[in-house]
C-alpha cells in the first residue's frame, strides 16, 4: 500500500495550505461558525411544533402537528412502561412497589406513584427501599392512598394504605405519561394524536390543556414578522436611512475638501492632517457624550448663547421629547465630527497616489484648479471613494452610541439600537437575530450596489 | 513667431542652487537640446519654463510675452513628459484632445486636431482604447500627439525616449526627428543621452550643476568643446585625457607625455607656451589618432592594454607612461594586448585644456 510517488511526477506543494489553515480554521470558528448561528436563529425556531403521534410512542407514525400554545382537547391519557431506557424528552414518572399494613393491620402491597411516597431509606447507591406514604393537603382530602394492580393511575385499586404509614419498596416501575390530544389550529384545521405529557399543559379538569411547547425544530417567518410588526421598527429604519442620507454626501463633500486642502500642502499647514484626523482616536461613545454636554439645555452652546446674551431666562432645549429635529442635528453633527477623516484618510491616500505628473500634465494642457479636480482626481479617486463609500455605509447602519447618548433610544431609535433593546430588555433573541440579519442585508446590499455602480473605469484592463 | 529667451534663470532648492544663471536663447522652431548628467539642473530649467516650478530669478520670455510668473496653463506650451503622464481614466482620444478641451475649442477643431495628431504618430487604431492595456511604446505615442494636437508654438520634451528599451527607443528617436521637422513648434528637449543629444538636436545646451557649460551645434559640441566636461560628457568612448608639461626645446613650444613630446598645432603654439614648465592636458578623441604597426617619425611608442573589437571599429586601450587613452582604428587593423605601436597625433585634432580652469584653451586670449 505504502508505495513511494515516481520521482517524476510533480509533488503537490502543501506549505501554502499548511500556513493558511490556522486562519481559515479561526475564520471557521471566530467568524463563519456564530454568523451562521445568528442567522440561523432568525428564521429558525427550534421549538415550532410538537408533533402528534398515532401512538403513544416516540415510534409511532406522526400524524400532525400543532404549534405552541394551541388549546387541545384531552380525550385520554396514559402510562406506558418504559423498557429501562429513558429517553430526554419523555415525561417520566416513577411507580414504587410498596408492602405495607393498611388501616385494618393487613399486610398489603400494589403500585404507588413516587410522588405518594416519601423515601426515608435508600440503599448506598441511592436505591430508595423504604419510606412513608405522604400526608394529603388539604382538610377534605382523602387520608387514604390507593395501592393499584399495575403501574398507572387507571389500574384498578387492590389496597389502601393510610397516610404516614411505614412501607418497604420493592420493584420500581418508570412511566411515561401520554396524552390523546385533539387540538383545532387557527386555520381550522383538526388535528389528533398522542403527544408526551412533558409538553402538554393539562388543565386543571383534566379535559382541556394547551401545548406548552414544541420539540421539533422549523424554519419560520414568525421572527422577522414579529420584527416588522414592531412599533419601533419603522421609525428605527426611517431614521437610520435618514442619517445616512444626511450624513454621508455631507461627509464625503467635508472629507473631500480637507483632502485636497492637506494634498495642496499650502504653507503652514503640515498639521492639518493630524489635526483633522484627531477624532478617528475618540470612541463614539465619548463623542456621543461630549456632543451631549455641548447640546444639553444647561450645556456649552446654550452658556455661549447666554453669554451674548441670545436667549431668556429659559434655556432652550434641544434634547427633549418634542425637538426630535434638533436631536437628529446634533447626531448628525456628531457623526461628522467623529467620521469625516477616516474617509479624508482614505482619500489623502488615494489623491497620494496619482502621479504628480499627471496633475501637473493637466495644468500645463490649461486645466483650471477645478477642471483638474473635476476631470483629472475625481474620476482618478473613484476606487478610494468606492472604498470610502462602503466603509461609511456599512459603518452608517450600524450607528448607535452617538444616537443613544443624545437622543436616549426612545425619541430617535435606530436599527442597532432596536437590536440591543430585543436583546437586552425584551430578551428575544430571535427578534434581536432578525434585526442584526436585516442590518446585514443592507450593508451587502449596499456594498454589491457601490461596487457595480462605482466601478471604476479602466477595470479589467489593467491586467 | 516663438523665440524663447532664459535671461538669468536661477532656481534654488533649499541650499542646492540646481539653476544657476543660465542665459540662453532658442530661435523660433529651432530643436535645441538640453544635456547633462542627472542632477544637474536641466530638467529644473525645462520646468521653470514650463512654469511647473517658478524661477526664484530671472526672466523667460517666450516671443515677446513675458511668461515668468505665468501659470503654466497661460504660457500657450505643450509637454511631452518623461513617465508620459497619461491620464489613465480616458480613452486615449479624450486624452490627446484633453489640452483642446480645456482650452475651449469647439469640438469640431478637437476632432480634427486629435485625428491630425494620431495619424502624425500612426495611434489612429488606437483612439477608442484605454491607456491601461497599452505598450510603453504606444504610451510614450500618445503622449506625442496629445502634445502636438496642442499646436502650441512651444514644445518641451523631458526625457521622452528614457522609459523605453533600447531598440524602440531607437526607432522613436528617428520618428520623433522627423516628426519635429514637420511641426513647426520651437522645441526644448531634455535628455541625459549625449547620442539622443547629438543625433537630434539643432543645437546641444550642456549643463553641469546647475551652469550652462556649451552652447553649439552637435558636431562643434563633439569637436570643439569648451571644457573637459563637455569633452567627457560627449562622445561614446569619450575624449581621452592625457597629462603633460609644456616645456621648449630649441626655442619651439614642445609638450612632454610620458617621455614623448608632441608639438602643438601652429594657430595654438602662443597659448600653449603660456604654460611653459607647467602642466597641460592634453585631450583628443578615440578615432582623431592615427595608429601604426612601424615606428614613424612623429609617432609616440605605446603598449596595448585591452584590444576590444566592436565590429565597425577595434577600440584599443593603450598606456604612455601612467596615461590611459582609448584609441579606434580600423577593425581590421592587427592589435593585441601586450603588443607595442605607435601612434600620431595630429596637432590640428588636440584640444589643450588648462588643468586648473579645465577651459579648453581657443587660439585668440589667453586666460590670466
Amino acid at each position: 500500500m505504502e508505495e513511494l510517488e515516481p520521482t517524476t511526477k510533480r509533488r503537490r506543494n502543501l506549505t501554502p495550505y499548511l500556513l493558511i489553515s490556522p486562519a481559515l480554521l479561526f475564520l471557521a470558528a471566530f467568524f463563519a461558525y456564530p454568523m451562521f448561528q445568528g442567522l440561523i436563529l432568525a428564521v429558525y425556531d427550534d421549538e415550532a411544533v410538537l408533533p402528534l403521534l398515532a401512538e403513544p410512542s416516540l415510534s409511532g407514525e406522526r400524524v400532525g402537528e400543532v404549534p405552541p400554545g394551541t388549546r387541545v382537547t384531552i380525550f385520554a391519557q396514559q402510562g406506558n412502561q418504559l423498557d429501562g431506557e429513558i429517553t430526554a424528552d419523555l415525561l417520566t414518572e416513577q411507580w414504587f412497589f410498596v408492602t405495607g399494613d393498611d388501616p385494618d393491620g393487613a399486610a398489603v402491597e400494589g403500585w404507588a406513584p413516587e410522588t405518594r411516597v416519601r423515601v426515608r431509606d435508600e440503599a448506598a447507591d441511592g436505591t430508595p427501599l423504604g419510606g412513608t406514604i405522604r400526608p394529603k393537603l388539604g382538610e377534605n382530602a382523602d387520608p387514604l392512598t390507593p395501592l393499584r394492580g399495575e403501574p398507572s393511575e387507571r389500574a384498578d385499586v387492590v389496597a389502601e394504605l393510610d397516610e404516614r404509614a411505614p412501607v418497604a419498596i420493592g420493584e420500581i416501575a418508570v412511566l411515561e405519561v401520554w396524552f390523546d390530544v385533539e387540538a383545532v389550529t387557527d386555520d381550522g384545521t383538526v388535528t389528533a394524536g398522542w403527544a408526551p405529557s412533558r409538553f402538554v399543559r393539562a388543565f386543571e379538569s383534566g379535559e382541556e390543556g394547551v401545548v406548552d411547547r414544541g420539540t421539533d425544530g422549523q424554519f419560520t417567518s414568525r421572527f422577522i414578522e414579529k420584527m416588522l410588526d414592531d412599533r419601533f421598527f419603522g421609525p428605527a429604519w426611517r431614521t437610520t436611512l435618514l442619517l445616512m442620507v444626511i450624513i454621508i454626501p455631507l461627509q464625503f463633500a467635508l472629507a473631500i475638501i480637507m483632502a485636497l486642502v492637506i494634498h495642496a500642502r499650502p504653507k503652514g499647514t503640515s498639521g492639518f492632517l493630524y489635526v483633522f484626523s484627531l477624532p478617528m482616536g475618540m470612541s463614539d461613545l465619548a463623542v456621543g457624550i461630549l456632543f451631549f454636554s455641548i447640546f444639553t439645555s444647561s450645556g456649552l452652546l446654550n452658556s455661549v448663547l447666554d453669554a451674548f446674551g441670545l436667549i431668556g431666562d429659559t434655556p432652550p432645549t434641544y434634547l427633549g421629547a418634542d425637538t426630535r429635529n434638533w436631536i437628529i442635528a446634533a447626531i448628525v453633527l456628531a457623526e461628522l465630527w467623529r467620521a469625516t477623516s477616516i474617509v479624508m484618510v482614505i482619500v489623502v491616500s488615494g489623491l497620494q497616489a496619482i502621479p504628480d505628473e499627471t496633475l501637473e500634465a493637466a495644468e500645463l494642457f490649461g486645466a483650471s484648479y477645478w477642471q483638474r479636480v473635476r476631470y483629472i482626481i475625481l474620476p482618478l479617486l473613484k476606487p478610494s471613494l468606492q472604498v470610502a463609500l462602503i466603509l461609511r455605509t456599512i459603518l452608517a447602519f450600524q450607528v448607535f452610541a452617538v444616537v443613544i447618548a443624545l437622543g436616549g433610544g426612545e425619541i430617535v431609535t435606530v436599527l442597532a439600537n432596536e437590536t440591543y433593546r430585543q436583546y437586552f430588555e425584551l430578551r428575544d433573541n430571535n427578534v434581536a437575530s432578525a434585526y442584526a440579519v436585516f442590518i446585514l442585508l443592507l450593508s451587502l446590499a449596499s456594498s454589491i450596489f457601490y461596487l457595480r455602480a462605482v466601478r471604476t473605469e479602466n477595470e479589467g484592463a489593467a491586467s | 513667431m516663438a523665440e524663447i529667451r532664459i535671461e538669468n534663470v536661477t532656481k534654488v532648492f533649499g541650499d542646492h542652487v540646481a539653476v544657476d544663471r543660465a542665459n540662453l536663447v532658442i530661435e523660433d522652431q529651432e530643436f535645441l537640446v538640453l544635456l547633462g548628467p542627472s542632477g544637474c539642473g536641466k530638467t529644473t530649467l525645462l520646468r521653470s519654463i514650463a512654469g511647473l516650478g517658478m524661477a526664484d530669478a530671472g526672466r523667460i520670455m517666450i516671443g515677446d510675452r513675458d511668461v515668468t510668473y505665468m501659470r503654466p496653463g497661460e504660457r500657450k506650451i505643450s509637454m511631452v513628459f518623461q513617465s508620459y503622464a497619461i491620464f489613465p481614466h480616458m480613452t486615449v482620444r479624450e486624452n490627446i484632445g484633453f489640452g483642446l478641451k480645456m482650452n475651449g475649442a469647439p469640438d469640431g477643431e478637437i476632432k480634427k486636431n486629435v485625428d491630425e495628431a494620431a495619424e502624425l504618430l500612426h495611434i489612429e487604431q488606437l483612439l477608442d482604447r484605454r491607456p491601461s492595456d497599452m505598450s510603453g511604446g504606444q504610451r510614450q505615442r500618445v503622449a506625442v500627439a496629445r502634445a502636438l494636437a496642442m499646436k502650441a508654438e512651444v514644445l518641451l520634451m523631458d526625457e521622452p525616449l528614457s522609459n523605453l528599451d533600447a531598440l524602440l527607443r531607437l526607432e522613436m528617436r528617428a520618428e520623433l526627428k522627423r516628426l519635429l521637422r514637420e511641426v513647426e513648434a520651437t522645441t526644448i528637449y531634455v535628455t541625459h543621452d549625449q547620442i539622443e543629444a547629438l543625433s537630434m538636436g539643432d543645437r546641444i545646451a550642456v549643463m553641469k550643476d546647475g551652469v550652462i557649460q556649451q552652447v553649439d551645434d552637435p558636431s562643434t559640441v563633439y569637436a570643439e568643446p569648451t571644457n573637459r566636461f563637455v569633452g567627457s560628457f560627449i562622445g561614446n568612448p569619450p575624449m581621452n585625457f592625457l597629462d603633460g608639461v609644456v616645456h621648449r626645446v630649441d626655442g619651439a613650444v614642445s609638450v612632454g607625455i610620458g617621455g614623448n613630446e608632441i608639438t602643438p598645432a601652429a594657430a595654438l603654439a602662443n597659448a600653449v607656451a603660456a604654460y611653459d614648465g607647467k602642466p597641460i592636458t592634453v585631450g583628443i578623441r578615440a578615432e582623431n589618432m592615427r595608429a601604426l604597426e612601424t615606428e614613424t617619425e612623429g609617432a609616440v611608442p605605446v603598449r596595448v592594454e585591452v584590444a576590444e573589437p566592436l565590429g565597425s571599429q577595434n577600440l584599443l586601450t593603450v598606456s604612455i607612461g601612467d596615461n590611459r587613452l582609448k584609441v579606434s582604428t580600423h577593425p581590421t587593423f592587427p592589435a593585441e594586448a601586450g603588443d607595442t605601436l605607435w601612434i600620431q597625433f595630429p596637432p590640428e585634432q588636440i584640444r589643450w585644456i588648462d588643468p586648473q580652469t579645465e577651459k579648453v584653451l581657443t587660439g585668440g586670449v589667453v586666460a590670466a
